[in-house]
């Protein structure tokens, strides 16, 4: 009754879904803390792929090696995005300015600048071309169980975005660091009130946010063989689709919602077309936010 | 600054003279269509940005899709121009209304979002309707776009050469900049600023802030199909990717460079980010980056922008001839 060919266009749609998934992780850790979209997530992601291909084409070590190097630039980058565009426009700490609209905004709006900034200039170092990857580091060799189809890429996304996933639930509820965090995400102001070190909090949450954002970055680019500049921008927006689905500050929710929509936008490109699937997302982000305001997975929870 | 704009006649008659006499004046004696086409640039992104300031400046309301709204109207004049042979008469306005149209259809559910959900909503409604320019190739012709070969003409006289275009682009700018400046220093547009300042006060004191917000974001979205028409007419060809995402950017990029809420500021930042690439052009690749950079200062060490709202404010007060209270410098109202 089941076409096997169905069958394989599932099995796509979730490895897509996994990877936003991936990706929506660290967007929707950034978010929950600051309340603030961090726009240049998806330029962190981008240049978590370009330092994987650099590193890969100077020493051509082993790919864990490869691995862990991206997740310390991804750190490194989580720090300085949070100096160079958040840190300025928490001058002030007052209440007022806390909750102001107009401060969250400028936020949004320096971390859109300095991903614009970042883009552009890995356009002017390496092209808008596609960088390609040595052949052996790609992890797209194909498994096949039963019918269906997949690559060693698939399992290997899986398997990091579970443990990334179960490694932050740990981290955000068993220890002081998490509970910190928590405590940041729930009111920054009484956070500060009980001797809680704010800006610590904030800047480690980018650094794990960033780390899992770039670790993104290089899976994916060794997953499809391919680098380029603007990468980051359409995950960026999936990502963020899938955050807004899943509640805007809940994790699992985003996770899940990230796999319903690769699912549904691989049933999209069966059925219609793929170059109509991206409406599949917008579409989701429009009814989600009419009928569902609170997200799929957000009413009542905790901004976990 | 005060001494110049106490006589209130004085910038806008200037400003007049600069458009319609000495720009292209001093145009006309290069005599190269790229400086013409360079200052119609100007102007169409002058209009983009003051509609926009219409919503997030003075309303409040991040829009991160306006650039989408300008595409239908490019899309629209280009279409009625070629398969419908409609000039230039009927694709302008058409392009605005069916630009004002869409805005108002999408606009009817979604407006109820605040803050966030509002960016990311608009952002999602720019994404479709690009998708849908980029896609609906019977119509639109997809990714190829639409060449738009015949000339503007008025009235049955055809409209010839960079000058003449320039005057009709110029009439058309300056005339809805005009209407755009009228309603955001009237008491509509305080409305407007009570929506900025504080929706749900604004609700308590009656003013039906879902309408008003439907209002002024349909209202944005046709004079973004204005410029999206004039667009079409200049250049004679339109595609998807003129009208994406950082297109949208690119414009939220001259309301916050020149200043949130000020309309001269909008005018100011549109014509530093498109002048700025143009002239840096001999750094070659370096102008996207310039963009940003610049962007990004201006956002870091002039928070209020080029013309912040509080000057903007003092504007409209001698405007209206209303008299509140003494020093309105000392006062400082939203943004810091």
């Amino acid at each position: 009754m089941f076409d096997p060919y169905y069958l394989q266009q599932l099995a796509i749609g979730l490895s897509q879904g996994v990877i936003y998934a991936l990706m929506a992780i660290g967007f929707t850790l950034i978010f929950g803390v600051l309340n603030v979209v961090n726009f240049a997530h998806g330029e962190v992601y981008t240049v978590g792929a370009f330092a994987g291909l650099l590193l890969i084409t100077a020493f051509a070590p082993p790919f864990l090696v490869v691995l862990f190097v991206v997740l310390a630039v991804g750190a490194a980058l989580g720090f300085g995005l949070e100096r160079i565009a958040f840190k300025p426009f928490r001058r002030f700490s007052d209440e007022a300015s806390l909750k102001s609209r107009a401060m969250r905004e400028s936020t949004l709006m320096s971390s859109l600048a300095v991903s614009i900034v970042a883009r552009e200039g890995l356009e002017i170092a390496f092209g808008s071309q596609m960088q390609t990857l040595p052949f052996e580091y790609l992890i797209n060799k194909p498994i096949a169980i039963g019918p269906v189809t997949i690559v060693t890429g698939d399992v290997i996304i899986f398997v990091v975005a579970a443990l990334m996933l179960g490694g932050l639930q740990y981290l955000l509820t068993k220890t002081r660091v998490g509970l910190s965090i928590r405590a940041v995400s729930a009111n920054p102001l009484g956070a500060k009130y009980v001797g809680i070190d704010t800006d610590r909090t904030i800047v480690t949450t980018f650094a794990i946010g960033s780390m899992m954002g770039a670790g993104a970055g290089i899976l994916v680019g060794l997953y499809y063989g391919a680098i380029f500049p603007a990468m980051g921008f359409v995950p960026g927006i999936k990502a963020f689709v899938a955050m807004v689905m899943g509640g805007l500050s809940s994790i699992p929710g985003a996770v899940i919602c990230a796999l319903l929509l690769g699912l549904s936008e691989g049933l999209a490109t069966t059925f219609i077309s793929s170059n109509w699937a991206d409406m599949v997302a917008y579409g989701f982000l429009i009814v989600t936010l009419i009928f569902f305001p609170q997200g799929l997975f957000g009413a009542g929870r905790e901004r976990v | 600054m005060s001494e110049i704009t106490r006589k209130g006649w004085v910038v806008p008659v200037l400003l007049l003279v600069l458009v319609f006499a000495v720009a292209p004046f001093t145009l006309a004696q290069f005599g190269k269509g790229y400086f013409f086409q360079v200052a119609n640039l100007v102007l169409i992104f002058s209009l983009l940005a003051v509609s926009l300031h219409l919503v997030t400046g003075v309303a409040g309301l991040l829009h991160l899709g306006h650039a989408a709204f300008y595409g239908i109207g490019a899309y629209v004049a280009a279409l009625m121009g070629t398969d419908l042979k409609l000039g230039f008469l009927w694709g302008l306005p058409a392009a605005g209304l069916v630009a004002a149209l869409f805005a108002l259809v999408v606009a009817l559910p979604t407006m109820r979002l605040v803050s966030i959900y509002f960016a990311v909503a608009t952002l999602a409604i720019g994404q479709m309707i690009n998708t849908v320019l980029l896609n609906w190739v019977a119509v639109t012709k997809g990714p190829n776009g639409v060449m738009l070969f015949s000339g503007i003409k008025l009235f049955g006289f055809a409209v010839k050469g960079p000058l003449a275009v320039y005057f009709v682009v110029a009439v058309v700018v300056v005339a809805s900049i005009w209407v755009l400046h009228r309603l955001s220093h009237s008491y509509y547009g305080n409305a407007l600023r009570s929506l900025r300042e504080d929706d749900q006060c604004a609700d308590a004191m009656g003013i039906d802030t879902v309408r008003l917000k439907i209002e002024v974001f349909t209202l944005s979205a046709f004079f973004a199909g204005l410029a999206g028409a004039l667009w079409a007419y200049t250049t004679g060809y339109v595609s998807p990717g003129d009208f994406n995402f950082s297109n949208s950017i690119l414009i939220l990029a001259m309301v916050v460079v020149g200043g949130l809420g000020s309309l001269p500021g909008a005018i100011v930042g549109a014509v530093l980010l498109i002048l700025l690439p143009e002239v840096l052009r001999g750094l070659g690749d370096l102008r996207n980056v310039m963009v940003g950079l610049v962007m990004f200062v201006s956002i870091l060490f002039l928070p209020k922008g080029l013309f912040g709202e509080v000057s903007a404010l003092a504007f409209v007060r001698r405007n209206l001839g209303v008299k509140w209270g003494a020093a309105p410098s000392e006062r400082e109202v939203g943004w810091r």
